[in-house]
C-alpha cells in the first residue's frame, strides 16, 4: 500500500519560495477567471480589453504609472515593516495623514514653489510616522499587537479627511461639497510624458536605498537578524526595542511621503474621501507578493497597478470594483497558500504502517 | 430637575448603545471561540459582510419571512466561509494573518457585490421588540434595558454566559483552551487539535455572521454597501481588552457602542458644545475608534506599569499552526 504525505522541508528556498508565492497568486488569478465565467461573464474578453486599455496607448501607460506610484510607495512601507515580521495594516491611514499634512502646508504656506514643495514633503514624512508613533511605542514597549492598533487609526484618518474636506479646508469656490482648496504647487514634470511628474521616481530611488541597506549594512543586517528570531536577536546585543521602533516610524514616513506624491496627480491636488481609494490595502497585497524583497516589490507593484487601472478603466464597462476586492482576497490566500507550499514536499510512503513507525 | 435630565439622556443613550453594540458584541464572541482554540481570524469584516447579504438575500428574494431562518442562512454563509479559513490555516497551516485579511477583503467584496441590486432595499422581515420584565420596573429603565427585540438578550445574556461556563467550567471548555495555550500537550492526551481548531472556527464565524445578519434584521434594517464599517476590527479589539474572556468583551463591545451612539445623538441634536454642530459630529465619529484603541493599550500599559491586570494575556499558541512533527 502506498499514500502520499506532507513533509516539511528542513531549509527553504527563499528563491522556491518567491516562485511558489507567484504561482499562488497565478493560481488564485486563474481561479477568479474560472468563477468570473462560471457567473456568466466573459472573463477573456475582460482580460484583453484589460490589457487594452494598458497597452494600447500611452495614456493607458501612464495610468498604470500613475497608479503604482501610491501602490509602491504603501507596499514599500509594508515590505520594510515585514522584513521585521511586523504587520502594518496601517498604510492607508499613514498615507492620508501625510497628504493631509503635505496639503495644510500646500494650502497655507506661500513662497517659491520647490521651497513649498520640500516642506510639503518634510510635512508627510513626520505627519506619516506621527501616526503610527502610537502604535509603535505600544507594540515595541508594552508587547501590544500592532495589527489592529494600526488598523483602527485608517478609520479615524478617514474620518479627519472627510472632516477637513467637508469643514474646515473645504473648497469654497468649487461646485464640490466635498474637496478641500487646491494646492498650488506641482511637482516638476517629467519630460516626453503628458501627466506624469518626478513623483514616479521616488519610489524606485526608495526601493534602491532599502535594497542596499538590507543588502550591506550593519543595520539591515540587524533588522532582518529580528525578522528571523528576535530573543536571539536580543542575545547577540541587539536593542530589539528601538529597532522596531526605528522600523515602524520609517514605514509611516514612507506612506506618508506617498500621500505627498499622489497630491501632484493630475485632477487629486486635493483631498476628499476616497482619496486613498484602497492604496493602503493594495500595497499590502504587494508587499506579501513579494515577501518583503525590495525589488520584488518593484516588480509586483507594477503588475497589481496594471491590474488596478484596468480594473478602473472596467468599471465603466461595468465590471465592479467589489469584483476586484473579491479577486485580491483570493491573490491574497494563493499568496499565503504558496508561500506554505514551499516549505512541504509530497513524498510518497510505501508502507504506511512500517513508515509511521520509524518516525515516531 | 437636573439630575432627572442627566438620568434621561443616559438612559436614552443606553437604550441606543444596546442595539448599537450587538453586532460588535456578536462578532468579539465569535473571535474569542476560535481564538481561544488558536485560530485568529482577521476576517470579521467579511465575515459581518456575508452574514448580513445572504441574510438579506434570504428575506428579499428568496422570501423566507421568518427573521430566525434568515438569521440562520446568514449564519451558515460565514461558517462556510469560516471552513474554507480554517481548510487554508489548519490544514495547510498557511499563515493567519494573510488568510484572514484575505477573508476580509474578499468577504467585503463578495457581500457588496451580491448586495448592489439591493442597497436601500427595505428589509421586511425583522425582528421585534420583546419586552422582559414587563410592570416590574418603571418607564425610562425599562425603555433603556428591557425594551429590545430577542437577539439582544442572547448577544449580552445567554451567550457569554455559555461561553463562559462552556470555557471555564466544563472538561470540554479546559480542552478547547488548551488546544489553544499548548496543542502539543492536549494532541498528547488524545485532543483533537485539527478538529477542534477546524470546528471553532467554523462556528466562531457563524456567531460573527451572525452579528451581519443581526445588523440587517434589525438595526438597519436595510442593506448598505460596506456594511461593517469598521465593526469587525472593533470586534477584534474589543477581544483584546476582554483578556479572551466571554462576559468582559460585553463591556468592551458596550463601550464601542456608547461612544457610536453618543456621535449619533449628538448629530440628531444637533448639540454644539466646543466646537460647532458639524465639527463636533465628526470628532465624536472619530471617538469609537479612538476608545477602542485607548481600551487596548491602557491594560497592556498598566500591566507594565506594574499593576496586576488578572490573566489578559492571549491564548499562548494564538495564530501558530499545529504540526506534531515540529514541535
Amino acid at each position: 500500500m502506498s499514500t502520499y504525505r506532507l513533509e516539511r522541508r528542513l531549509d527553504v528556498d527563499t528563491k522556491k519560495q518567491a516562485l511558489t508565492r507567484v504561482a499562488g497568486a497565478l493560481i488564485a488569478m486563474g481561479v477568479a477567471g474560472i468563477i468570473l465565467l462560471l457567473t456568466g461573464r466573459n472573463s477573456f474578453k475582460i482580460l484583453f480589453d484589460g490589457l487594452e486599455a494598458i497597452f494600447g496607448s500611452q495614456r493607458g501607460l501612464e495610468g498604470v504609472a500613475l497608479r503604482a506610484i501610491p501602490i509602491l510607495m504603501t507596499a514599500l512601507a509594508v515590505a520594510l515593516s515585514l522584513r521585521m515580521k511586523i504587520w502594518n495594516i496601517g498604510s492607508g491611514g499613514q498615507f492620508l495623514m501625510g497628504a493631509f499634512a503635505a496639503l495644510g502646508v500646500g494650502i497655507h504656506v506661500n513662497g517659491p514653489g520647490w521651497l513649498v514643495l520640500i516642506l510639503m514633503a518634510l510635512a508627510a514624512l513626520v505627519a506619516g510616522s506621527l501616526w503610527i508613533l502610537v502604535p509603535a511605542l505600544a507594540r515595541a514597549y508594552w508587547d501590544v499587537n500592532e495589527i489592529i492598533t494600526t488598523l483602527l487609526l485608517n478609520f479615524v484618518a478617514a474620518q479627519l479627511v472627510t472632516w477637513a474636506a467637508i469643514g474646515f479646508w473645504r473648497d469654497t469656490e468649487a461646485a464640490v461639497i466635498q474637496s478641500t482648496k487646491r494646492v498650488p504647487y506641482r511637482l516638476a514634470e517629467l519630460p516626453g510624458t503628458d501627466s506624469l511628474t518626478i513623483a514616479l521616481l521616488v519610489p524606485f530611488v526608495i526601493a534602491l536605498v532599502l535594497f542596499w541597506i538590507f543588502r550591506s549594512t550593519t543595520i539591515g543586517f540587524e533588522i532582518d537578524t529580528i525578522g528571523g528570531n528576535p530573543r536571539a536577536a536580543a542575545f547577540a546585543g541587539i536593542n530589539v526595542r528601538r529597532r522596531m521602533l526605528l522600523v515602524m516610524l520609517c514605514t509611516g514616513a514612507i506612506a506618508g511621503l506617498g500621500g505627498m506624491l499622489q497630491l501632484s496627480a493630475p485632477g487629486a491636488r486635493q483631498l476628499g474621501p476616497g482619496y486613498e481609494a484602497q492604496f493602503g490595502l493594495t500595497g499590502f497585497i504587494v508587499a506579501a507578493l513579494a515577501g518583503g524583497a525590495m525589488m520584488g516589490v518593484l516588480v509586483g507593484g507594477t503588475f497589481i497597478a496594471s491590474m488596478f487601472f484596468a480594473g478602473l478603466v472596467l468599471q465603466t464597462k461595468g465590471l465592479s470594483v467589489y469584483i476586484i476586492f473579491g479577486i485580491y482576497g483570493l491573490i491574497l490566500t494563493g499568496v499565503a497558500l504558496g508561500e506554505m507550499a514551499a516549505r512541504y514536499r509530497l513524498v510518497r510512503v510505501r508502507d504506511a504502517v512500517s513508515s509511521e513507525r520509524v518516525a515516531s | 430637575m437636573t439630575f432627572a435630565l442627566i438620568q434621561n439622556g443616559f438612559l436614552s443613550l443606553i437604550s441606543s448603545a444596546i442595539p448599537a453594540s450587538t453586532v460588535v458584541v456578536l462578532a468579539a464572541l465569535g473571535c474569542l471561540v476560535g481564538e481561544r482554540v488558536g485560530v485568529l481570524n482577521l476576517g470579521q469584516e467579511g465575515l459581518i459582510g456575508i452574514g448580513g447579504v445572504y441574510a438579506v438575500i434570504a428575506v428579499v428574494t428568496w422570501g423566507v419571512d421568518s427573521p430566525w431562518v434568515a438569521l440562520a442562512i446568514g449564519m451558515a454563509a460565514a461558517g462556510i466561509a469560516g471552513l474554507m479559513f480554517a481548510v487554508a490555516v489548519v490544514v495547510f497551516r498557511a499563515s493567519q494573518v494573510l488568510v484572514g485579511l484575505a477573508l476580509a477583503l474578499g468577504g467585503i467584496g463578495l457581500s457588496n457585490q451580491l448586495g448592489t441590486n439591493r442597497n436601500g432595499v427595505q428589509v421586511r422581515t425583522q425582528f421585534s421588540e420583546f419586552s422582559l420584565g414587563g410592570s416590574l420596573v418603571d418607564g425610562g429603565v425599562r425603555e433603556a434595558l428591557f425594551a429590545h427585540d430577542p437577539m439582544v438578550y442572547v448577544a449580552y445574556v445567554f451567550l457569554p454566559l455559555t461561553l463562559w461556563f462552556i470555557l471555564f467550567r466544563t472538561r470540554h471548555g479546559m480542552n478547547m483552551r488548551a488546544v489553544g495555550e499548548n496543542p502539543a500537550a492536549a494532541d498528547a492526551v488524545g485532543v483533537s487539535v485539527t478538529w477542534s481548531r477546524i470546528g471553532y472556527s467554523v462556528l466562531g464565524a457563524a456567531i460573527s455572521g451572525a452579528g451581519g445578519a443581526y445588523m440587517v434584521l434589525s438595526f438597519t434594517p436595510t442593506w448598505s454597501p460596506d456594511i461593517a464599517r469598521g465593526r469587525g476590527w472593533v470586534a477584534l479589539a474589543v477581544v483584546i481588552f476582554a483578556g479572551w474572556r466571554p462576559v468582559r468583551a460585553v463591556f468592551g463591545a458596550l463601550l464601542y457602542g456608547t461612544m457610536f451612539s453618543l456621535g449619533l445623538t449628538a448629530q440628531a441634536r444637533g448639540w454644539g458644545f466646543l466646537f460647532n454642530a458639524t465639527d463636533l459630529a465628526f470628532f465624536l465619529s472619530m471617538l469609537p475608534f479612538l476608545v477602542t484603541l485607548a481600551a487596548i493599550l491602557l491594560p497592556a500599559g498598566a500591566a507594565k506599569i506594574g499593576k496586576r491586570v488578572r490573566s489578559t494575556a492571549a491564548p499562548a499558541a494564538l495564530a501558530i499552526p499545529y504540526s506534531r512533527e515540529e514541535r
